[in-house]
């Protein structure tokens, strides 16, 4: 017998040890973002942490980002698979795995890190922290390319091993590591990072057991996931209930869709049907599937509450085994994140017309990753730099969309100052400012993407980059105007003009200026329908020429 | 002019005065007094004088008159402050409206982002750019302001704030602008933000700019109005304004950047408890203090009180808020107090707060039909606070309502009304040490290291309690508990506080130019105080780096020796910065060490005599001091019959062991079985929460 025995104790008790629980998550959250060696973990905190239970489901979670609060659920599976917990886990082991099609979920860059937490020489918990790191080696810098075809080319693969045996570390593996990565100093610095945070949810975790015992905490922890499927059980019930669909075109053609079935005790999701694996990086693993399911659950159903296994436990996923949605082994999944957020954005807007005091029309739908690399221009280091965008987000049945906000898969997401950003990245920022683009007009306008303009100092640098919504813009609801699309322009500095929505390694050097555009949001409600006074609003805000807002709201000044 | 030196803190609920007259013979304090009246919203100038008045002070016998005040807060958060326009550079002006794009909460898809405190069509570009480095690229094309002034002027704009990017690195376009201004409209009001902050990051500098701007006009006529109530009544003595950052200023000051007295009144708490403990030779505090509806606690080091420049308004778990860059006292705040009620949500989970009862209808004792019970009913419950001396007497507590509440309650969850008033105090107080966990356990301290002062209406209620769970040994309640920010401001110094952005790397040949950054902040600093007749020989300072390992983000403070800085100082500093992060985080990389800001506090001594010593014998024996004997009920301790004695009766070197009620006028202190107290010479009340005697 591997596990401890729940103990029943008082519901007071009980409250404590569950705040208890979410303080520590939090703190491992907040160690990692101040240890951190990359802008991608500390300030867009592509990142999670999580508690498991001593079965692996998920306990507490301390994610600032949705997009990871259902990831680490598989990692902490497939230790469990390998290696038995009863003779091959001990107490100062830690795990490492990044495979997305056996426990990784995501792709080869979000390095799974797993400490088991012993108590009295049993199992009571799983710790685990999921980063971003911003090389991991391969054909391409930054390890992400849509070109990739098999993930052999995406960088060093984990498959699920020990890297701290019983607190001794594998220095041979940090120096593979190492060696794999261009960047080996952050590298390395963001591995100690995720044990520094682990580490010290540890430590609380063990003061709690030390406290209450072992089995206090045991029945604690599930009696909190008895109450997270208590609390979704009762939010599913006020849900519409039905069938609902919806189907969209990818930027290459390929038609996508997905129908929801809602009833009083299923949120099921059937992507049967669906485009075949991929040849290039643009597919997404089983597991990445199933987390845009769960975000797209919690957003309607209980968004202001915690979640954990218990929340999860009425959703099922549909899909084909060998559908972009749900890759095999090796397919190449580096620019998974596009693939995931276009599955999110369709579930979105099959329940948007049916539940719209929580779904807005459609927002810039693209994590718009940006990489960039080359010599710094000052200290001569290579550098790179890692950047989702933000972009417009769709009106909504009260209120006008959102400037400039990242993604729905984001969440605690911050930008890089332009003042941080040119000292560190040895880039001059031209412009940051809201698109002017006409589009999602309506009676609740869309919001706004954005300018930025990157102008590049030396020569030699590169940009790759792939942005899905580059065709077809954000869509309205209730009548609504669809918004805009989101690109790049790279402006030679012998004054030719590229647009791209997807490239690798496109050479860039000193005096060319990229520009992202990103898109605005779709609009809500009949254009018809905004009144004068908020068009002239507007206008006067340079929301929208006067030329447009009388094409459209027939508005004169 | 007699010496009565006095403060006043103006707070949500009451007008606190604290004064003392100073002994011409000794030349110590002769006698501390405080007077509390009810705050007058719109008129807090007047409730000031009234409170003076109550005291029987006359404004022509003070010689010193401190004064921390809500009125920035409020403008803020009331919105309302004047129309305020935004010049910055060209491609920026949206970045007030972009913020930073992040969505605190975020599972949910209809979050509402912060609206930015000016409208587009009132941020206005200008040509312009400096480099990371401070250089010239463009230069500033002055005669585009005087069009946009004209704008303003038609808009009826009463406030612009100018915020260039890089602005921190070189000041001068910012200063050219802003001369201009003044030129073509010597009357409007303007704030630049490198008059508040030399330190990077363009959205949260322009913000702050754009906010101070917002309340500057009504700030600065609050501050006049009171300057001109005071000299009315013939004040001819010097008159300090308390700042966020622990300090007090002038009030000319205050006037210029008054974003700076956004969080004046948890400020001077902290200072107080790190005064409190420089008269006792404390230096490691936690100071705690619990009011109606929130708990704040902040760590003092080494008797330096923590500043955080990303202090924050409106922000919480569903907003993003605004960040404010100016140095705030590091405080963590959390929404249980006094009034929070307990409640059980509909999955039988216990919670307190963060909804409170406020001040209407109050806790259920107060008998004002309030039937949700609180924070303070479960102390009634429970006997640790007197029924019949609820308030310090003003009102007789409604026993019987609060049971009736607490059975409610415990019915909802199979328990008894005590067990739910149990429940209610131990939930509280887990939050409450939740806090106090964040600012001392999560940043690398061991509370045993530490003594926690406590204060404000529910401090001394559940401090030793709270101790005891992070074993802190020694908590202490001061004399002027209830009007302990008031106090602090009385025992501060004058505090200005410098950072400046320069992003180096931490290594010998740097050194120089580390050295002269702190001499050109120092020389400001002195030419400051000294233009506004301060002596040159009351300043002194303390310098700190910003440091962190080359590529992270988040920065460890390293305290900066006083004289030049040279190759072996750069050492020095590179491992104070290695065992400060190992501390914290436990463990150390060889990864090269980078500079991120030059900061420095530039302290001006105000003359301040000790305060007197009790004199022991002219108290009574403590029997005289023993009000009743009841039974108090201390949870997992047990039901004890417990001795309440009346504070102001406890003499100088008394000694008494849990478990035992001290009560005063608005304050209830509870010392649990197996503590101890001790009353030093001063009247502050010492809890030994290992039961030992020192």
């Amino acid at each position: 017998m591997i596990n401890q025995t729940a103990t029943p104790i008082d519901p007071i008790t009980t409250e404590i040890i569950q705040s208890s629980l979410t303080a520590i998550t939090d703190e491992m959250f907040a160690t990692m973002r101040k240890t951190a060696m990359s802008s991608i973990i500390y300030e867009v905190l592509d990142f999670g942490v999580a508690m498991m239970d001593a079965n692996g489901n998920l306990a507490s979670s301390g994610s600032g980002i949705p997009g990871f609060i259902g990831m680490l659920e598989p990692g902490v599976r497939s230790v469990m698979e390998k290696f038995d917990p009863e003779t091959e886990v001990f107490p100062g082991d830690i795990f490492m795995t990044n495979i997305p099609h056996h426990g990784g979920v995501s792709h080869l860059n979000d390095v799974v890190l797993i400490l088991p937490v012993f108590v009295e020489g049993k199992i009571l918990a799983w710790l685990a922290n999921k980063a971003h790191w911003v090389d991991v080696g391969g054909c391409f810098p930054g390890s992400i390319s849509p070109d990739a075809t098999e993930i052999y080319q995406e960088g060093l693969q984990l498959p699920c091993i020990k890297v701290i045996d019983k607190n001794e570390t594998n220095q041979a593996v940090i120096d593979i590591l190492a060696i794999n990565s261009r960047v080996p100093d952050i590298t390395v610095g963001d591995f100690w990072a995720g044990v520094a945070s682990m580490r010290a949810g540890e430590r609380r975790l063990l003061a709690l057991a030390e406290k209450y015992g072992p089995g206090a905490l045991l029945y604690a922890i599930e009696d909190y996931i008895r109450t997270g499927e208590a609390m979704s059980r009762k939010a599913l019930g006020n849900l519409p209930k039905g069938t609902f669909e919806a189907t969209d075109v990818t930027d290459d053609g390929l038609e996508i869709q997905a129908t929801i079935n809602i009833s009083d005790e299923e949120f099921v999701v059937d992507l049967r049907g669906n485009p075949p694996q991929r040849k290039d990086a643009l597919n997404a693993s089983y597991d990445a599937t199933f987390v845009d399911v769960q975000m797209i659950y919690k957003a309607i159903a209980g968004a202001q509450t915690f979640a954990n296994a218990g929340t999860f436990k009425p959703l099922k996923v549909l899909v084909d085994d060998d559908s972009m949605f749900a890759a095999k082994y090796p397919s190449a999944m580096s620019v998974y994140y596009e693939t995931s957020i276009m599955v999110f954005d369709l579930l979105w807007k099959a329940l948007a017309p049916v539940m719209p005091e929580s779904l807005p029309a459609g927002h810039y739908a693209s994590i718009c990753g940006t990489f960039m690399g080359g010599r710094h221009p000052e200290t001569g280091k290579d550098h790179s730099i890692v950047e989702p965008q933000i972009g417009g987000w769709g009106g909504s049945l009260d209120r006008d969309g959102l400037n400039a906000l990242y993604t729905g898969y984001h969440g605690d997401t911050f930008n890089v100052p332009v003042e941080v950003a040119e000292q560190r990245n040895g880039l001059m920022i031209d412009r940051l400012c809201l698109n002017e683009d006409h589009g999602g007009e309506g009676e609740y306008t869309g919001g706004k993407g954005i300018n930025l303009d990157y102008r590049i100092l030396r020569d030699d640098w590169w940009i790759t980059m792939a942005y899905v919504r580059s065709k077809k813009g954000p869509w309205g609801l209730n009548g609504g105007l669809e918004g805009t699309t989101n690109y790049i322009k790279v402006l030679r500095k012998d004054g030719q003009e590229e647009r791209y929505s997807s490239c690798t390694a496109l050479p860039l050097n000193k005096g060319d200026v990229v520009q992202v555009v990103t898109a605005n949001g779709g609009g809500y409600g009949s254009p018809e329908n905004r009144p004068h006074a908020k068009v002239a609003a507007d206008i006067r805000n340079g929301y929208i020429t006067a030329d447009r807002a009388n094409k459209i709201y027939g508005y004169n000044e | 002019m007699a010496n009565i030196r006095a403060a006043s803190d103006i707070g949500g609920t009451f007008t606190d005065l604290v004064y003392f007259a100073v002994d011409e013979e000794t030349g110590q304090i002769a006698d501390m007094k405080a007077v509390k009246t009810h705050t007058t919203p719109d008129e807090f100038q007047a409730g000031v004088m009234t409170s003076l008045d109550v005291a029987g002070v006359s404004a022509k016998d003070l010689s010193f008159f401190a004064h921390g005040s809500t009125v920035v807060i409020n403008a803020l958060t009331e919105r309302k402050g004047v129309k305020t326009g935004l010049i910055t550079t060209q491609g920026f002006r949206d970045i007030l409206e972009i913020a930073r794009g992040n969505r605190p909460d975020f599972f949910n898809l209809r979050y509402q982002k912060p609206e930015a405190f000016v409208p587009r069509y009132l941020r206005r570009e200008v040509t312009e750019r400096l480099t990371h480095r401070g250089e010239v690229v463009t230069p500033l094309a002055i005669e585009e302001i005087e069009p946009i002034l004209q704008d303003f002027k038609a808009e009826g704009v009463e406030a612009i704030a100018v915020c260039l990017l890089h602005s921190y690195a070189n000041t001068a376009h910012e200063q050219q602008l802003c001369d201009e201004i003044k030129r073509l409209s010597p009357d409007v009001t303007m704030v630049a933000s490198h008059q508040i902050s030399r330190e990077w990051r363009e959205y949260e500098r322009t913000n702050t700019a754009a906010l101070c701007a917002y309340v500057k006009p009504i700030a600065s006529a609050y501050l006049s109005e009171m300057e001109n109530a005071l000299q009315r009544g013939g004040f001819t003595g010097s008159f300090y304004v308390m700042q966020s950052n622990g300090g007090i200023d002038t009030v000319s000051s205050a006037k210029e950047v008054p974003i700076s007295i956004v969080e004046s009144g948890p400020a001077s708490g902290v200072l107080g408890a790190a005064a409190l403990g420089k008269m006792l030779g404390i230096n490691d505090i936690i100071a705690f203090d619990i009011g109606g509806t929130t708990a704040k606690c902040s760590l003092i080091d080494g008797g330096r009180v923590s500043l955080t420049n990303q202090y924050m308004i409106e922000k919480d778990a569903r907003s993003a808020g605004y960040p404010i860059m100016t140095p705030v006292v590091d405080i963590v705040e959390i929404g249980n107090g006094g009034g929070s009620i307990g409640w059980v949500d509909e999955f039988d989970k216990m919670h307190v707060g963060p909804q409170s009862a406020g001040a209407m209808p109050g806790p259920v004792a107060y008998g004002k039909g309030g039937t949700e019970p609180t924070t303070t009913d479960a102390n009634i419950m429970l006997g640790r606070i007197n029924p019949n001396y609820f308030i310090g007497g003003e009102i007789k507590a409604d026993v019987s309502a609060v049971k009736l509440a607490f059975e409610k309650l415990g019915s909802q969850l199979d328990i008894s009304a005590t067990d739910a008033a149990r429940g209610v105090i131990r939930i509280a107080n887990h939050n409450m040490g939740n806090a106090l966990k964040l600012v001392s356990i999560n940043r690398g301290y061991d509370p045993r290291d530490f003594t926690m002062i406590a204060f404000g209406g529910g401090g001394a209620m559940h401090a030793a309690a709270l101790a005891q769970e992070l074993n802190i040994p020694k908590v202490i309640i001061p004399a002027h508990a209830a009007v302990f920010s008031a106090w602090g401001m009385l025992m501060s110094d004058l505090r200005r506080d410098y950072a400046l952005t320069l992003p180096l790397a931490l290594e010998p040949s740097n050194a120089a130019q580390i050295s002269k950054a702190f001499e050109n902040i120092r020389a400001e600093a002195v030419e400051a105080y000294t233009s506004e007749s301060i002596d040159f020989e009351d300043v002194y300072f303390e310098q700190m780096l910003e440091l962190r390992y080359e590529g992270q983000e988040h920065t460890v403070q390293v305290l900066a020796p006083l004289g030049g800085i040279d190759g072996t100082a750069i050492k020095d500093l590179i491992d104070s910065f290695n065992d400060a992060y190992e501390r914290k985080y436990t463990y150390r990389l060889k990864n090269n060490v980078e500079l991120v800001s030059c900061k420095v506090t530039a302290f001006a001594k105000v003359d301040r005599p000790e305060i007197g010593k009790l004199d022991a014998s002219v108290f009574g024996p403590l029997k005289a001091a023993i009000k009743e004997v009841r039974g108090v009920d201390f949870d997992e301790y047990g039901v004890h019959e417990t001795t309440i004695y009346q504070r102001e009766k406890l003499a100088p070197g008394t000694f008494l062991s849990g478990p035992a009620v001290v009560e005063e006028s608005g304050s209830t202190i509870v010392v649990f079985p197996a503590h101890t107290l001790k009353v030093d010479e001063y009247g502050n009340l010492h809890i030994d929460t290992t039961g030992g005697l020192s």
